[in-house]
């Protein structure tokens, strides 16, 4: 049977080639990692980003490359899912945006934190993470998701930001009511109104005033205004 | 107990004792959060209470590891502590260094990075802290009498553990550099380093629990620190699949992480053979259950839980979910916090003279608290398997997810609450055992002789070969 120093042997010289692996192995990465995350594209705003979404413990809620934790929505391609106007309006004022939701904390970040921590994300957004995060593989069967393809007709506006809260045709959020035949009963020009101010034609809706330009509502409200049933 | 300066075990202990009740709040502030109820919202937000939770396991996993230090060292190289009042000191300003992070978590003083949140000028005082304690255990080996595999794995464990915190401070502006120099921390922690210092403890256990011959034991030792860095060093690359790293991590992660496992299970045999053949009786039956146990929870939990989404494509969609934290609680518990119960409920009765062994309490406090973790565990697996496939594989909207798992957090919540109590009995045995007045016995006889130990059944050298 195996002696003691046999013993002693094995775990000295397997833990030094795996050591020395490991070490060469992490040369190559440092090699590699300015190419596949684009650090051309790492602005100094992005870098004042990422400190402050380390200062503020993002990471104690969310989870960013997947690492961080479970409470709050993955951030990775979140410039992407809702676009930046939609982050700095969350930035600005977490509870109006998900009203009678799961809180986030009020942070107050000045105007110009929340351009830094956009361009952070942004960034992260442009990064080759390896197919990560996945496109969810069972959607078209179960006719869940949120992100419809253009054949839909929806808006890009709508499939970023309406989409967090409404669902049209079973797919999008449950915050709000879902829209499928909202035409019935509203007619283009009340679109037009409410979303432009929608505490002007009810106060005290839990509708938050969105950051959306004069195209933006102008489209959302044909697509609006078409969803009879 | 053999050594004056082994009292100072004590104090580790209790402040284990302190920080681990403390975590448990925290947990239920997270568990009640999760299940929508978040009261304390404007007072502690949940990134306050999960930054807290984790540092605090740290916190008093590593308080563990030093005063289980304080206490195997002297019988190991047969002399006192080399500095007893630097132990001392050095715990203070650990609780001191601890305490201000604590506080500084609740007024949004943070670093931010998973585990590693304790704000950089606090990381300094963290770095000298453990260098002083290595020093000390160092000059102790050095100056003592022997030098056992026991004690060199114990402290080369320690020492490493101290090293290979350094690179979670190298200052990064790419979040990936960040996350991949956190994982040397992180990962060759708890799925290396870590697992030295649980051999060494293990194997000072066994050998007092069991009488079994400590070549066989020390030898044992060597071939599972073996394979767990053969498989633990390159395992590191499950952490480096998806964070913009290469894609050879995909396959080089994926099949060393696959062999991490084995390292587990040949610690859980170990153990349980060990127990088995052991011929000595010790009266402390208890330890040995948290040390056997240590042994099979650090299987399942670590090795097992592990493996079930540690292969690129499983991670794929598990990667960022709550299947983490199921892995992550039951593998914490079973490696390193059974670990540490296992030499506390060892040393107490010799510390404090009070040879309270078998109460009910003690055996009430291993069982409730194991199956509520055991409990937890599954509660976290259902939300996180509900949660992959609806939110990964469906694709459905993160908080619309959160909702339809809520009822799986009362669970967690009802799991935990039985857990709770059997850490109540366990820090109630504790107590009771009162303050480290016990006496100094020195024995003549055999150097793993206990002066408390049922006479005669000596094991035969090579029994459990």
């Amino acid at each position: 049977m195996l002696s003691k120093s046999a013993a002693r042997t094995f775990f000295l010289v397997g833990t030094a080639a795996c050591g020395l692996a490991f070490v060469l192995l992490t040369l190559d990465t440092f090699r590699q990692i300015p190419g596949q995350t684009r650090e051309e594209n790492l602005t100094e705003a992005a870098i004042r980003g990422k400190h402050l979404f380390d200062q503020s413990n993002c990471m104690g809620c969310h989870t960013i490359l997947g690492e961080g934790a479970y409470y709050a929505p993955e951030l990775t391609r979140v410039y992407e899912r809702r676009g930046p106007e939609f982050i700095a309006a969350m930035l600005r004022d977490p509870e109006a945006m998900y009203p009678g939701q799961r809180r986030m904390q009020q942070y107050d970040f000045t105007e110009e934190e929340i351009a830094d921590l956009v361009a952070f994300l942004e960034w992260v957004n442009g990064m080759d993470l390896n197919g990560f995060p996945p496109a969810p593989p069972l959607a078209a069967a179960a006719g869940t998701t949120a992100q419809a393809t253009v054949a839909d007709g929806r808006p890009a506006v709508f499939n970023q930001m309406c989409v967090a809260c409404h669902a049209v045709g079973g797919r999008g959020g449950a915050v709000g009511p879902a829209l499928d035949g909202i035409a019935t009963r509203f007619d283009r020009d009340y679109f037009t109104r409410w979303l432009a101010d929608p505490a002007a034609i009810r106060p005290g809706t839990t509708m938050p005033k969105l950051p959306l330009s004069d195209q933006h509502i102008a489209e959302l409200s044909d697509y609006l205004a078409s969803l009879e049933n | 107990m053999k050594y004056e300066s082994q009292r100072i075990a004590y104090w580790f202990f209790a402040t284990c004792m302190l920080l681990f009740s403390l975590q448990i709040v925290y947990g239920f502030i997270m568990g009640f959060a999760h299940a929508g109820m978040d009261g304390l919202h404007d007072f502690i937000p949940f990134h306050t209470a999960r930054a807290t939770h984790t540092n605090l396991l740290v916190m008093w996993n590593l308080a563990g590891f030093m005063g289980a230090a304080y206490y195997i060292i002297p019988e190991e190289c047969e002399r006192e502590i080399y500095w007893p009042t630097l132990a001392k000191i050095q715990l203070g300003a650990l609780v001191i260094v601890g305490v201000t992070a604590i506080v500084g978590f609740h007024v949004g003083w943070f670093e931010g990075r998973k585990f590693l949140e304790i704000p950089r000028p606090l990381d300094f005082l963290v770095v000298i802290d453990v260098l002083l304690f290595i020093a000390n255990i160092a000059m102790t080996i050095w100056k003592g009498k022997r030098i056992t595999t026991t004690s060199s794995v114990l402290f080369f464990g320690l020492l490493m553990a101290a090293l290979l915190y350094l690179p979670g401070m190298i200052p990064t502006d790419n979040q990936t550099e960040d996350s991949y120099w956190r994982w040397w921390v992180v990962h060759l922690w708890v799925e290396g380093v870590w697992e030295l210092i649980m051999g060494g403890i293990l194997a000072f256990l066994l050998i007092k629990l069991t009488g079994i011959d400590r070549e066989i034991i020390e030898k044992w030792l060597y071939i599972i620190v073996g394979l767990t860095f053969l498989s633990g060093i390159l395992g590191t690359g499950h952490h480096y699949y998806y964070i913009g790293t290469p894609k050879y991590w995909l396959w080089i992660g994926g099949l060393f992480s696959a062999l991490e496992p084995l390292a587990f299970l040949g610690m859980a045999i170990y153990g349980i053979t060990m127990a088995k053949r052991g011929g000595r009786k010790h009266p402390n039956r208890t330890a040995l259950a948290w040390t056997v146990g240590t042994c099979v929870m650090s299987f399942v939990g670590a090795g097992f839980l592990g493996f079930a989404h540690t292969l690129p494509q499983v991670n794929m969609y598990t990667h960022g979910t709550l299947v983490t934290a199921m892995h992550g609680h039951m593998a914490f518990w079973g490696a390193y916090a059974m670990l540490v119960l296992a030499i506390i409920t060892y040393a107490m009765p010799l510390l404090t003279g009070r040879k309270l062994y078998d109460t009910p309490s003690a055996t009430f406090a291993f069982w409730t608290s194991n199956i509520g973790m055991i409990a937890m565990t599954l509660a976290f697996a259902v939300a996180g398997v509900t949660q992959v496939v609806l939110e990964r594989r469906m694709g459905m909207e993160f908080l619309a997810v959160q909702t339809e798992i809520e009822v799986h957090f009362w669970g967690l919540i009802l799991a935990a609450s039985l857990f709770t109590l059997g850490v109540i009995a366990f820090i109630y045995n504790f107590v009771r055992h009162g303050l480290p007045k016990g006496e100094i016995e020195r024995s003549s006889a055999t150097e793993e002789k206990e002066p408390d130990e049922s006479p005669a059944l000596e094991a035969a050298p090579g029994a459990a070969e």
